[in-house]
């Protein structure tokens, strides 16, 4: 088995009084396809918004590769190589697409010390991304506002690629995806794991968790009460780890 | 509402926003030329020209404010603390060269305060900037101490009223801060990441975008082009009076809208904030010349306002304008 690339460490999150994580212990590895499961606000968002850097944990740490990080703003994270795609897609509706991939990391040149945007070469690499995505996309430069959930999904896909990410993290990447669609999603997933990257997929489609994750972890209140590998386990009982019918659920939900 | 809309993102990109404006422009002076006889003089449009320059240069620095999604409604007082400022150095018998400073760095400070105020203590912009607009309306009355500045040098004065190659100082002024902020809108990261900010705040910082940094320097820039309006104010009336500047913001944040910036930002047209202000300044020097008292200047602005605002509200809400405006 691989080293594992991110290791967290019981991790917990309050929100004021609310307590949407607890005790989270989990390995990441390279190569691997990692699914998150559980049920409506079991904390899956919010625990891979940590991991992107977006929220400060309460408590716990994150190591990668062996060294302690601590992420305080995104861009933190982006520089360890974890990508995010976030269930809201964070994309800017007003800017074009190439402007969306490298926001915040865009392509410069610097004349008399001020950076300006080298427009061509990130148009240039976006075209190049959404082609190896094999994305329908008409026109390049409108703006994502005007495109459809499975072509922003597209975008979102390019920003984590254009990263070079070791780890990405997709929440629910086919919830507003159409049949053909999720099926490109699905095998970008595998082909990310292929290339050595690792990968955590949240998504609440449990037959499609079976088809592409290698180890699935489920989430519920804000703890996580099982983690199996994919190929150990089968449909009737990730369902009832998921709504707590499970004996080990049970066991570990009795004290309570 | 994206679809229909392409980029305008050429230096002088014009939509049709800025075509209705450049027509309503253009009537406007026909209209006041049939009214008064006095209207289509080369003097008069040279008046309505020179009347332009501060708003043109503070509208600019609204442009990037709205469309970040911020506001300034202290501008206009911050305009006049800075010609309080070059005053006393005219006033002392100082090196022209000083006052032609002193605008600009006390813009510059006033914008760090207000971004500290706004950006850092997250007091929301519309509450932190009239907030700063009392203390600083407070401020000009303690330093005017009651009176004027008045008859000062014309040191400043004759400096700028030179022309460079034949083109007027201030022109030159006003071209040069036009195409630095359209480079800066549209060629840099900052101006990506001021329009990621006016999409989306979260977004933005989600994206990774250094939020702060760049709401603070949108700030600070829309203060120091306040300061270089505040070196042309001086230079022309040569003179500060306690009401400076008091119907500079609602100018501003009128002429910007007019021009369609978007009030909820993301969105923005620099030539259109370039035409909202000689409109709003054509028809307020129309308005006057036919004899409209100048008390009424606001309530025409404030009637543009409601109306842009009050139309686009319409327009994004009832279908069938939605409908009219995709086949037109
Ligand atoms: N920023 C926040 N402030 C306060 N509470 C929050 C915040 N973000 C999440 N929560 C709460 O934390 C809990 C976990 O939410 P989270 O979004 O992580 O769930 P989830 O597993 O992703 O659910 P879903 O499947 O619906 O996306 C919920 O009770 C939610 O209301
Ligand atoms: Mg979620």
């Amino acid at each position: 088995m691989t080293e594992p690339f991110l290791v967290a460490r019981n991790i917990a999150k309050r929100f004021g009084a609310l307590t949407a994580l607890a005790n989270v212990d989990l390995e990441i590895r390279s190569g691997e396809v990692l699914a998150l499961l559980g049920d409506n606000g079991a904390g899956k968002s919010t625990f891979i918004k940590i991991l992107a850097g977006a929220h400060p944990p309460s408590d716990g740490e994150l190591v990668i590769e062996g060294s302690p990080v601590a992420f305080s703003s995104p861009k933190d994270a982006a520089s360890s190589g974890i990508a995010t795609i976030f269930q809201e897609l964070a994309l800017s509706e007003n800017l074009s697409i190439a402007e969306n991939v490298f926001l915040g990391r865009e392509l410069k040149r610097s004349i008399l010390g001020i950076p300006f945007l080298k427009r061509k070469e990130m148009r240039q690499r976006v075209d190049g991304l959404l082609k190896e995505l094999d994305a329908h996309i008409s026109d390049p430069e409108a703006p994502v506002g005007s495109l459809s959930g499975g072509q922003r999904q597209a975008v979102a896909i390019c920003r984590a690629l254009n990263l070079n990410a070791r780890l990405v993290i997709m929440d629910e990447p086919t919830a507003a995806l159409a049949v053909a669609e999720t099926r490109k999603v699905l095998a970008l997933t595998r082909r990310l794991a292929a290339r050595g990257c690792a990968v955590v997929l949240i998504s609440h489609n449990i037959s499609e968790v079976f088809e592409v994750a290698d180890r699935i972890v489920v989430f519920r209140r804000g703890r996580k009460v099982a983690e199996r590998l994919a190929a150990e386990t089968n449909h009737e009982e990730v369902v009832s780890l998921i709504t707590g019918a499970h004996p080990d659920v049970r066991a570990l939900e009795k004290p309570n | 509402m994206y679809a229909v809309r392409q980029f305008g993102n050429g230096i002088f990109s014009m939509n049709g926003r800025e075509w209705s404006l450049l027509v309503a422009c253009l009537l406007a002076i026909i209209l006041f030329s049939v009214v008064s006889p006095h209207y289509a003089t080369s003097g008069n449009a040279a008046t309505v020209l020179r009347n332009s320059v501060e708003l043109l240069l503070i509208g600019l620095g609204m442009t990037l404010l709205l469309a970040m999604g911020g506001i300034d409604v202290s501008i206009g007082i911050v305009m006049g603390l800075a010609a309080i400022a070059i005053g006393r150095v005219l006033g002392a018998g100082g090196n022209p060269l000083l006052a032609l400073v002193a605008g600009p760095m006390v813009g510059a400070l006033l914008g760090c305060v207000t971004a500290t105020v706004v950006v850092l203590g997250r007091v929301p912009a519309i509450v932190g900037t009239l907030g700063l607009l009392g203390v600083y309306r407070t401020a000009v009355f303690v330093l005017l101490g009651g009176q004027w500045l008045s008859g000062l040098p014309s040191s400043l004065t004759n400096l700028l009223a030179t022309t460079v190659l034949g083109v007027p100082v201030p022109a030159l002024v006003i071209a040069i801060a036009y195409l630095a902020v359209w480079l800066a809108l549209r060629r840099t990261p900052y101006g990506l990441h001021l329009l990621a900010i006016g999409n989306s705040e979260e977004k933005a910082r989600l994206s990774g975008i250094p939020v702060i940094k760049t709401r603070f320097m949108t700030f600070v820039i829309s203060c120091v082009l306040t300061g270089i309006a505040a070196t042309f104010y001086v230079a022309t009336y040569r003179n500060v009076e306690m009401t400076i500047g008091s119907t500079l913001a609602l100018d501003a944040i009128a002429a910007v809208i007019l021009g369609g910036t978007s009030i909820l930002g993301g969105r923005c047209s620099l030539i259109g904030t370039v035409l909202g202000v000689l409109l709003l300044r054509i028809l307020q020097n129309g308005l006057l010349l036919i004899g409209v008292p100048s008390l009424w200047q606001p309530v025409v602005t404030g009637i543009l306002i409601i109306g842009v605002l009050g139309f686009e509200a319409v327009s994004n809400r009832f279908p069938l304008v939605q409908l009219l405006r995709a086949r037109a």
